[in-house]
């Protein structure tokens, strides 16, 4: 059997996302050590979350227009809550880095020389949210393809 | 009977009849009763446990 239409929508979703925030985060982070003038800042953030917004919308409007019902049954849903399991385990696993590293900052025995690096300026400390969040959702993305394409 | 026909008889995506006959996914009690009403034989002729 062929790929379903979901499983098309999900292989473009996945493709665009990391395409995009591949793109951006490449900016990102090999310019770490740019002074903040010159870092990917709000309005960068902003204009990636519209373009990304756009393009999930006009991917789930093609796919809805071509047609096969949009019937979500019993293993669509397991396989969603599957997904969003693993992508949940992914985002605490960022945050719980994030929030060591802030506190390692505030507190470690180093942070008078932690304070100096260049990763813990606010900015970066944003990107790298953003980052978890971005890759909570590839995972969730490539568990679901997985799991239409090799079973539950 | 199709894999469509059989879809919607039982309410799921044709999809997922497809992955129930690869195996590749065990349906719950209530879709496997469904499927036996509509081929009218008992449940244990349908599925089988390995």
């Amino acid at each position: 059997m062929g790929l379903s239409n979901k499983e098309k929508s999900l292989i473009i979703s996945l493709i665009v996302t990391l395409l995009i925030f591949g793109w951006y985060f490449f900016g990102v982070f090999s310019n770490v050590t740019a002074t903040s003038s010159e870092q990917l800042g709000f309005n960068d953030v902003i204009r990636v979350i519209f373009l990304i917004a756009i393009l999930e919308g006009i991917i789930a409007w093609f796919f809805q227009k071509k047609g096969e019902a949009d019937l979500v049954d019993e293993r669509d849903k397991l396989i969603d809550t599957k997904s969003y399991r693993n992508s949940y385990w992914t985002l605490c696993i960022g945050v719980w880095f994030i929030l060591m590293q802030l506190l390692f900052e505030a507190s470690g025995p180093w942070s008078n020389a932690y304070h100096t690096l260049v990763f813990t300026s606010p900015i970066y400390i944003a990107h790298l949210l953003l980052l978890f969040f971005v890759l909570s959702e590839v995972i969730h993305f490539s568990t679901q393809l997985y799991h239409y394409r090799r079973g539950i | 009977m199709s894999q469509q026909m059989l879809a919607d008889k039982i309410g799921v995506t044709r999809q997922t009849v497809f992955a129930i006959e690869k195996d590749k996914y065990s349906p719950s009690l209530e879709v496997a009763f469904k499927i036996s009403n509509v081929f009218e034989i008992p449940l244990e002729e349908v599925f089988t446990y390995d």
